[in-house]
């Protein structure tokens, strides 16, 4: 036991007097995600959009509508002609433009019906994907409100957040999942370092066993993790004014360590097969960059072609991440939470496993 | 009594290189044995098949009655090691890490004293990392006792030292010796070999060519001193044999040797010899032959070529 305080305090020593090693796992992350924090957290917050109106009927069913309109929170609604409007569009100030042509209320009162236009930039994906379904949405309204017909169905949409999220909240516990990912897989590094220049050599000749090695470097690297997890979480409440559920804090911890230990066996397993510290990092690249982009740290899944799932599936960090934000922000769960922490326990026992099978002194 | 160290047959090959070509030897308890030959000739190789470090191809070992391929941890707790190469966590401090070594044995020397023992005192704050050569290379000696090892294994531990130094090394060595420890120790240098070793193999090529005493080894190979010379001009080695009382005569460069079963006799002929061919002598001295003439003798080359 003792021999297992003693590398404790060896890896903490040696981590503690490398500035290296203290940069990339602290300060990088809490600057990458502070600059996230501040590309995104300024418009972005509540998401609201920018809808220009061109109402050219001075009809009472114009009016009505335009209140109609005005009432939904994800819109900021300017008036103005068309001309200006769409030159505006063009500039990219607004999403989208809704123009009520003449002759629309009059049109209603004979029960014809009538269409109206909706100018939009093909190109902005938001636009397409988020303001059109909404704007529809709204026009229904107007329409039974204008024309009196009462809707036989109703849906009240309510979400799972207290407050409206926008993709800040959505990013940022995906990059705290991805930065666990990160300290957990190229935290193996030292372990090859160490091989690479033949101390684990020198340790082979002692009665030391590799578990009490790997354990204490484990150990080590869980509180390293949940440090730095800290900090990148206060970095995103402050700097990027990410809403979270203080009460799920705790699980979160958990959660983080879980993740963090996997992802470190991972990296143990991987360094069992790499014979120089550049040569790991090429491997490590190799195996994390991908998962970037498919266990939902960035966008979200659903959008994600069918013939890709299975592999989605198959990616740790995909787990990972899900829980983060469940715990971080709510969001719409992806599996439930036990699912996640069962994924993430046989990925670590797996890869603990294999990481031992395969140890080399050098 | 058995021996504490027995090998037999002991191969090894990289490759195609036969690094160790049937090695045969016993270590008795509380001996310091030594091996002694050039860069190159398997006793790195040997010995650390022998502390369970790498694998062999064919032959027997014991080390406490185990095979240390099977037994490993147990062989490892009761012998300490001092590998040729050097390699620590180089940020840790000097005292740090001693503590950290010491925590992998159930016996454990007190770290301070090792300190003093190999004269680290002043460097005892000082990062690993920043140790000159011959510092590196006694700390590197006392984590090989740290836990008051039965059988203590040291690969060329003077490397690097100065004179001083490897002096003080030699009685720190003699000290375990004195407190029971067995030790293997390889080395270039025949005179630490002479000084410390109760028994010596000598290697070459992968095998062992002689293996007795220091003093054995060299009285076998040589009943006679040496007369030793150099000079710039070129002298006829079988001329030089056939002085009277010359028993063989060796060349080195400009460096001559004869080894003769009458000095005085031999000097009178040298000096005439070479006033009657014209060559000039430019220092000459006369020595007991060591270890370094078996070697020569045996293999044609010196222990550092
Ligand atoms: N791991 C290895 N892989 C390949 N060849 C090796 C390896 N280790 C040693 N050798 C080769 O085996 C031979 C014996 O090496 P060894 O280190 O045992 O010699 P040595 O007697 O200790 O030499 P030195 O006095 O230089 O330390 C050398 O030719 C060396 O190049
Ligand atoms: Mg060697």
């Amino acid at each position: 036991m003792n021999s297992v305080v003693q590398l404790f305090l060896t890896n903490f020593r040696e981590f503690v007097r490398d500035r290296q090693a203290l940069f990339w796992t602290i300060a990088f992350p809490i600057v990458f995600v502070g600059i996230f924090g501040i590309v995104l957290g300024g418009g972005d917050e509540g998401a609201s959009y920018d809808i220009g109106l061109v109402i050219e009927d001075d009809s009472q069913e114009a009016t009505v509508f335009a209140a109609i309109l005005e009432e939904f929170d994800a819109f900021e609604i300017s008036r103005g002609l068309a001309v200006d409007e769409l030159e505006q569009l063009q500039e990219g100030k607004r999403s989208a433009v809704v123009q009520v042509p003449r002759g629309f209320g009059s049109a209603l009162r004979t029960g014809t019906p009538q269409s109206l236009q909706i100018h939009y930039d093909a190109s902005q994906l938001t636009t397409q994907q988020v303001i059109i379904p909404v704007l529809l949405r709204a026009l229904d309204v107007a329409d039974r409100a204008i024309t009196q017909t009462r809707p036989v169905i109703t849906a009240e949409f309510r979400t799972l957040q207290a407050e409206k999220l926008g993709y800040v909240d959505f990013v940022m516990p995906g990059l705290i999942a991805m930065s666990v990912m990160n300290t957990g897989v190229f935290g193996a590094i030292q372990m090859v370092s160490l091989r690479e220049r033949r101390v684990l050599r020198r340790l082979s000749a002692t009665p030391l066993s590799v578990w009490k090695l790997v354990g204490a470097d484990l150990a080590f690297k869980v509180v390293v993790l949940l440090v730095s997890t800290a900090i990148l979480i206060v970095t995103a409440v402050l700097v990027a004014k990410v809403k979270i559920n203080v009460e799920n804090l705790p699980s979160l911890a958990a959660v983080v360590v879980l993740g963090g230990a996997a992802f470190l066996a991972i990296g143990f397993f991987l360094g069992a097969f790499a014979k120089t510290e550049q040569g790991f990092f090429a491997i490590a690249q190799i195996v994390t960059f991908p998962m970037l982009f498919l266990s939902g740290v960035f966008f979200p899944l659903d959008g994600m072609p069918d013939w890709i799932r299975p592999l989605i599936t198959a990616l740790p960090l995909t787990y990972l991440t899900d829980a983060v934000r469940q715990l971080m922000v709510g969001g719409a769960p992806i599996n439930a939470m036990s699912i996640n922490v069962v994924v993430l326990v046989v990925f670590l026992v797996g890869f603990l496993g294999l990481a031992g099978r395969f140890f080399k002194y050098e | 009594m058995r021996p504490l160290i027995e090998i037999s047959d002991l191969t090894k090959s990289y490759g195609s290189l036969h690094a160790v070509r049937g090695v045969s030897f016993a270590v008795a308890e509380g001996e310091i044995f030594g091996m002694l030959g050039p860069n190159g000739a398997g006793k790195t190789t040997t010995v650390e098949i022998i502390e369970g470090l790498r694998d062999r191809d064919g032959g027997r070992v014991s080390v406490f009655g185990l095979d240390p391929a099977k037994a490993g941890s147990e062989v490892k707790g009761r012998t300490g090691v001092q590998l040729q190469q050097v390699a620590l966590y180089p940020r840790l401090r000097v005292r740090e890490v001693i503590c950290l070594f010491a925590s992998f044995y159930d016996r454990q020397a007190n770290p301070d004293e090792l300190i003093s023992l190999l004269g680290l005192e002043e460097r005892r704050n000082a990062r690993v990392g920043e140790l000159s050569g011959g510092q590196a290379q006694r700390l590197s000696v006392a984590l090989a006792v740290v836990n008051v090892p039965e059988l203590l294994f040291l690969d060329e531990p003077s490397t690097g030292m100065d004179p001083q130094a490897r002096r003080n090394l030699w009685d720190v060595i003699r000290g375990f010796k004195a407190d029971g420890m067995t030790i293997v120790l390889t080395t270039h240098y025949m005179e630490e070999a002479e000084r410390l070793c109760d028994r010596v193999a000598v290697m070459d090529y992968g095998k062992i060519i002689a293996l007795d005493t220091p003093r054995n080894l060299v009285h076998e190979h040589f009943e006679q001193d040496a007369i030793e010379f150099s000079s710039t001009m070129d002298w006829s080695i079988s001329e030089l044999r056939g002085l009277d009382f010359v028993s063989s005569a060796t060349a080195q460069g400009s460096e001559y040797s004869l080894f003769s079963t009458n000095v005085p006799g031999t000097m009178g002929h040298l000096l005439k010899f070479s006033d009657a061919k014209g060559l000039s002598i430019d220092g000459m001295r006369v020595r007991h032959a060591t270890l370094e003439d078996v070697f020569l003798k045996l293999t044609g080359r010196t222990l550092r070529d």
